[in-house]
């Protein structure tokens, strides 16, 4: 016996057959044209929640291996989030050379290894806090405090939507639970409400909340819904005939045609039974420990092919017990060995089948975390966090693959040298979708909001030329 | 060697004519005279006045002038804590003190911003054929001078719509509208209007906006986001103050310092909810420890929120501008802004203790405060008990050590876990410390001692006679007196507040005391040094509602206007500073502050004035050549249809199917599945549409921050961690699938149906009711028909559904 709910996903939604005669107004305010000519149109954004350790990663320091157990002296006073700093503690994961460029990455992610030849690595970057929910804010909003606009959410206000049935901006949470400061993290902020990332929420029976009627609503079928929203549009029409000059009438009548596509897109997005074999394979469908993150990772791609412009992927929930992200303050080995099989495989998987379907030219890949992980132990196996210096990277979109900058100190303890913020990493890929980050501006309580509020340097050295 | 490198550096300018007035005033005024101005000047030295500053400089001769050698030293002396001078305001300095440093003339100092200016009493124009109040005339004659003309009035049916929702944020009932159009009395619409401000259900609708502009929740925000189960009583106290139409000096005072202004009134400590409104960071109070930079961070940003919050609601300032630099477009300079913060240097946000009997608030208040200083006494002789040692305690350090390692051995979840034991072992190292810290108090030295066992006595003296007090309420308000959890605990004496150069921690300067904006004329922005907490937020109340303060009494009667309008006056309701919109209609704006201020500051008063308005009144039709002179409607030629808010929506469809429960105050109603856990689970999707609390009014409903309800989210429902002014209003998919298919929406389809079932006998004559009930009016025949055809062949719950998605519902002309 098929649910009604399934009837409608199977027909693609009560709602379609409407005439679908009005395209809603879409367009971002840089419609008539961005600041300059863009190198990408589509970002997807992969969030490790908790802080992943860099020094476990991508950012290889043959020193922790020498002085693995001895006393950890960087010079100066050790300031740790909640410990006392432990003995030096190498990483459990042997390192390699990868690729052309020769690249040191860890056992840790051997797929992403295999990579390296597509990615820019920041060794330098610097968190403004080593609290969890003020730095995924920076990371995620521009600013430590809540209340801001996504970065997708920007990108939604300043460029509009590439397509006529789906969200502009989507999010795919982890679905253990939220990451710190959950759904605030892709919020509209003072945006209006239509710049928020909409949450897919895969595995649940309803994935996109009030897509369809529930189940029990035995009343509504698709005659129903078909008559029914013919019948409104035309109620609605005759109300809007006596009230001349105000356009909000008809926006909204087109709204009810947009969430008609939307339940026809949305439901076909998600199923991926059409998908080869070797593409589940490449994204790690056949293996439970894989295969969450290689799903989430492979809708990534079906919504950034279908024209989403930004989807933002989770690794992780919240810092809780037992773990369920990258908060590894107990056991590196064991906790983030869990949360790197299946983010490694899935997200080599995307940036390879992004390649494959010449998508990566103009998708910007961008990995990120909320800070880093402590060189030394905190005593036992685990690291504390490090907001000093941490290892974000992106890929394709006009990203010079193969490319470092910035590095980190002998210890991956402080920067070097160059060091980088979120901000610069948002006007690179602000940059690279044609826009200014000084101009993208919104007046909100008497100040002209960015997302790099007032800071932020493209980095250049990691454009393409 | 300094003169010698200053000479160096500035003496390459040729610049000619440099004068007090063109060129040295400006730089003084952006850097130097928030702090020397005046009479109360720092170190006696004004910067504001030609002659004081001209008694500072011989002319000809920078080296040997005070106020050169001042601000060009390695570092300079000043600007104290900000950064210095940079180099070309140096070499202006210097080049006047050369060229004999001449008054000037010049254009005049700039002309006031419209905001800082004081009220005026302005009369209204003459009436021209048109109006019913002065509000009127006002309007009028704006409209007059751009050939616009009011459109006419609206019929009684859209009239007691537009009213009630206005003022309830509910339908009218078809019996209310029935009764109302036929009401022979001229004076009817008045009449109506006085049911409706009498009416509790107007509290409901007022403190919701007042809500957005706090912006109030119910849980922390960031990371951790922790339920705060006494943030309600703030709420019910916002409804109430409106509900009793409060003197709005009043409500102000009470929400910035009623426990210190109003002592003997346990309401006036649940009003200072209002400074614990907005977000907080658990994680950054709690968890990190003392003395570390975060920490002061932590502490720097939650005074921001309490300024921020506190200036752009009362005085509509975005004074929050000046943390890193002075404001970069009004005139607010940093040192103001920190002088602000050095308000609040002294309260945290924490649960605290109220009466409702104010008889036993009269016996316990007195009793806390005695508690206060006892504790507070308390604190330094505990700092150095824990600091002394024994043979016993050093035996007692070395069982803890050994218990802390077995402690961490046992991971707290999953496998190998032991959480049995491992709290049996926490509570063996509590039990061991405080056996040291006993041990430790018998260590201190006299007359140490015996004043530690005097106090100690004392505490326990009124900890019995508070617990002998019926139990407390709770309200999570300001506070400086709260059980100490983790590294969170309250400030003895205010904290000290620096002006911090670039906003940083790291770049302390000066040491600052608690005042308010400098721009504001004819009140003092310094408060002096106050020692005690409460004495600063009393001082800030005194300086927002004096009734000189233009900034307070414009910014209300602007924020009324707007939610009468849909637009106010002034349509940046939190900014009138240069980067906000200017007034209107600036006349009638002070009007309707000085109105204020001569009715006692009752906004039921203003609400009555402006409703019974003819401009209030119009219709809302369309014109096409006005709209081509005006568009935006600024001038008020016709009524601005509105779209429903979130709550509004939400209430009306309850009102409509008759569910709606007119419960008032108490906790929040929960909708959603809450589960307590290291981050706590906030989940809709789990929620029973009929489960308790489910049918009460939205203003009632819990407000997480981090989670926010996706209905009202999808109808524009702000982040609670925005203060929001005005709310955005948006027409989505997302908006339409919510009002179609939420678990809610489509449950209370079956409800409305129901009711109709119950009170006609047909489907004609259901379909009518249904039209009365949610629209205020009879179906037209053709709707009457495509409806009634449409629930034979779908049934009337389908019908229902219909209803609640028209334009018409949602939409109020």
């Amino acid at each position: 016996m098929t649910s009604r709910r399934d009837f409608l996903w199977n027909l693609g939604g009560g709602l379609g057959g409407i005439a679908l005669a009005h395209m809603l107004d879409r367009d971002g305010v840089l419609a008539a044209g961005t600041h300059h000519p863009p190198r990408a149109k589509r970002v997807v954004q992969l969030f490790m929640s908790g802080a992943a350790s860099q020094v476990d990663t991508f950012d290889y320091k043959p020193l922790l291996i020498r002085k693995a157990g001895e006393k950890f002296d960087p010079g100066g006073k050790v300031e740790l989030f909640q410990s006392d700093p432990g003995p030096v503690m190498k990483s459990p994961w042997d390192w390699k050379q990868r690729g052309q460029c020769g690249k040191w990455v860890s056992d840790l992610v051997p797929h992403i290894a295999s990579c390296v030849d597509d990615i820019a690595f920041l060794h330098s970057m610097v968190s403004k806090s080593n609290v969890h929910g003020p730095a995924t804010f920076l990371q995620s909003t521009g600013f430590v405090l809540p209340g801001f606009p996504a970065m997708g959410a920007w990108v939604s206000y300043g460029l509009g939507s590439l397509n006529d049935n789906l969200p502009v901006f989507v999010v795919l949470p982890d679905p253990r639970g939220f990451a710190p400061n959950g759904p605030s993290n892709w919020s509209a902020g003072f945006l209006p409400a239509m710049h928020q990332g909409t949450m897919i929420r895969v595995g649940r029976p309803n994935p996109i909340h009030d897509l369809f009627p529930p189940d029990a609503a035995a009343f509504i079928n698709a005659k129903s819904e078909r008559e029914g929203l013919a019948l409104l549009e035309s109620l609605n029409r005759g109300h809007a005939a006596g009230r001349a000059g105000d356009s909000r009438l008809d926006a909204r009548i087109r709204s009810y045609e947009m969430a008609a596509r939307l339940q026809v897109s949305a439901p076909e997005v998600l199923d991926i039974a059409g998908e080869s074999e070797a593409t589940r394979k490449l994204y790690g469908l056949d293996d439970p420990v894989t295969e969450d993150f290689g799903r989430r990772c492979l809708i990534a791609r079906r919504l950034l092919e279908r024209g989403v412009r930004f989807v933002q992927v989770w690794s992780g929930a919240d810092n809780g017990h037992p773990r369920r992200n990258w908060d590894s303050h107990e056991d590196i080995a064991k906790d983030h060995g869990e949360m790197a099989a299946g983010m490694d495989k899935g997200t080599a998987a995307l940036i390879k089948d992004l390649k494959a379907l010449g998508l990566l030219d103009d998708t910007i890949v961008y990995w990120t975390t909320e800070f880093g992980r402590m060189p030394c132990s905190q005593g036992g196996k685990g690291r504390d966090h490090n907001p000093f210096t941490f290892t974000s990277w992106l890929a394709g979109g006009g990203i010079r693959g193969g490319a470092t900058y910035g590095e980190s100190d002998e210890w991956s303890y402080k920067p070097a040298e160059k060091e980088l913020y979120g901000y610069d990493v948002h006007a690179t890929v602000l940059h690279l979708l044609g826009i200014d980050h000084e101009r993208l501006t919104y007046r909100s309580s008497g100040i002209d909001r960015r997302l790099t509020d007032v800071h932020g340097h493209v980095i250049r050295e990691i454009v393409e030329t | 060697m300094r003169p010698a490198l200053a000479l160096l550096l500035w003496t390459s300018s040729l610049a000619a004519d440099v004068t007090f007035v063109g060129d040295v005033r400006p730089i003084l005024e952006s850097r130097c005279v928030a702090c020397h101005r005046g009479s109360g000047a720092a170190a006696g030295v004004a910067l504001d006045a030609f002659d004081s500053v001209r008694s500072l400089v011989h002319a000809g001769d920078a080296e040997s002038s005070r106020l050169w050698l001042q601000v060009s030293g390695t570092p300079p002396a000043m600007p104290k804590g900000g950064r210095p001078l940079d180099a070309s305001q140096l070499t202006v300095l210097r080049d006047w003190i050369l060229q004999g440093a001449p008054e000037g003339s010049g254009p005049p100092a700039p002309a006031v911003w419209w905001a800082f200016r004081p009220l005026q009493r302005f009369e209204p124009p003459p009436a021209a054929g048109w109006g019913r109040t002065p509000v009127d005339s006002f309007i009028h004659a704006k409209q007059r001078a751009q050939a616009l003309e009011p459109a006419p009035e609206a019929d009684r049916r859209t009239l007691i719509r537009r009213v009630t929702y206005n003022l309830h944020g509910l339908p009218p009932s078809p019996e209310d509208i029935e009764a109302f159009v036929n009401d022979r009395d001229p004076e009817a619409y008045e009449k109506l209007v006085d049911r409706l401000l009498a009416s509790p259900r107007y509290g409901e609708r007022w403190g919701r906006h007042w809500l957005d502009v706090v912006h109030y929740g119910e849980s922390h925000g960031y990371d951790k986001d922790k339920p705060r189960r006494n943030a309600w009583p703030y709420r019910d106290y916002v409804i109430r103050s409106f509900n009793e139409d409060k003197p709005y000096a009043r409500f102000v005072e009470e929400q910035l310092a009623g426990d210190v202004l109003y002592p003997d009134d346990p309401r006036a400590v649940v009003a200072t909810g209002f400074v614990a409104a907005g977000p907080w960071d658990f994680v950054g109070h709690v968890e990190l420890r003392e003395g570390t930079v975060d920490k002061r961070i932590t502490r720097s940003l939650d005074r921001d929120d309490m300024v921020m919050a506190a200036m752009s609601t009362f005085t509509s300032m975005t004074v929050h501008c000046a943390r890193c630099h002075d404001h970069k477009f009004d005139p607010i300079p940093q040192a103001d802004y920190y002088k602000l913060q050095a308000v609040f240097g002294g309260v945290d946000r924490a649960d605290r203790p109220y009466d409702e009997d104010p008889a036993v608030w009269g016996k316990r208040r007195p009793l806390l405060q005695a508690r206060r200083t006892v504790l507070a006494g308390l604190q330094p002789l505990y700092d150095q008990a824990a600091r002394l040692d024994n043979e016993e305690t050093r035996a007692i350090d070395g069982a803890v050590a050994a218990l802390r390692k077995e402690i961490s051995g046992i991971p707290p979840a999953g496998a190998g876990s032991d959480p049995a034991r491992r709290s049996a072992l926490q509570a063996k190292v509590a039990a061991a410390q405080k056996e040291r810290q006993e041990i430790t108090f018998g260590l201190l030295p006299e007359p140490r001692r015996s004043q530690f066992q005097a106090l100690r006595g004392e505490l326990t003296r009124l900890d019995a006679a508070l617990g002998a007090l019926p139990k407390p309420a709770w309200v999570y308000a300001a506070s400086n007196d709260f059980a100490r959890q983790s590294n969170f605990s309250p400030a003895w004496s205010p904290r000290p507040v620096h002006l911090l150069a670039r906003g940083s921690v790291e770049a302390e300067g000066s040491l600052m005391t608690p005042g308010a904006l400098s721009a504001v004329a004819g009140l003092p922005a310094d408060f002096g040094a106050i020692d005690a907490e409460g004495e600063r937020r009393a001082a800030l109340a005194r300086w927002v509602t004096d009734s000189k303060n233009p900034l307070t009494w414009r910014s209300i009667a602007n924020r009324v206007w707007h939610f009468h309008f849909g637009a106010g006056l002034v349509d940046s309701p939190n900014d009138f500073g240069r980067m906000g919109a200017e007034p209107s209609h600036p006349e009638l704006l002070d009007w309707l502050a000085q109105f204020l201020l001569d009715n006692d500051g009752s906004l039921k008063k203003l609400h009555r004035l402006i409703l019974t308005s003819a401009v209030y009144r119009q219709s809302s039709r369309h014109h096409d050549a006005f709209a081509k002179i005006d568009g935006e409607n600024r001038s008020l030629w016709r009524m601005n249809r509105t779209r429903l808010e979130a709550e509004a929506v939400r209430d009306s469809v309850l009102a409509v199917t008759g569910k709606l429960d007119l419960t008032v105050g108490g906790p929040p109603a929960e909708h959603f599945f809450f589960r307590d856990d290291h981050s706590p689970e906030y989940d809709y999707a789990r929620f029973d549409p009929d489960g308790p609390g489910a049918h009460r009014r939205a203003i009632y409903r819990f407000i997480v921050r981090s989670v926010p309800d996706p209905f009202f989210e999808s109808l524009d429902c702000p982040d609670a961690s925005q203060l929001t002014a005005k709310r955005n209003v948006t027409l989505t998919a997302i908006q339409a699938l919510a009002l179609l298919n939420d678990p809610f929406m489509v449950r209370q389809s079956e409800h409305f149906a129901a009711r109709l079932e119950r009170e006609r006998p047909d489907l004609p004559s259901r379909v009518e009711r249904a039209y009365e009930l949610a629209l205020g009016r009879a179906p037209r025949p053709e709707e009457s028909r495509a409806l009634i055809e449409y629930g034979r062949a779908h049934g009337l719950v389908n019908a229902c559904r219909l209803l609640f998605n028209l334009n018409e519902f949602v939409f109020v002309d």
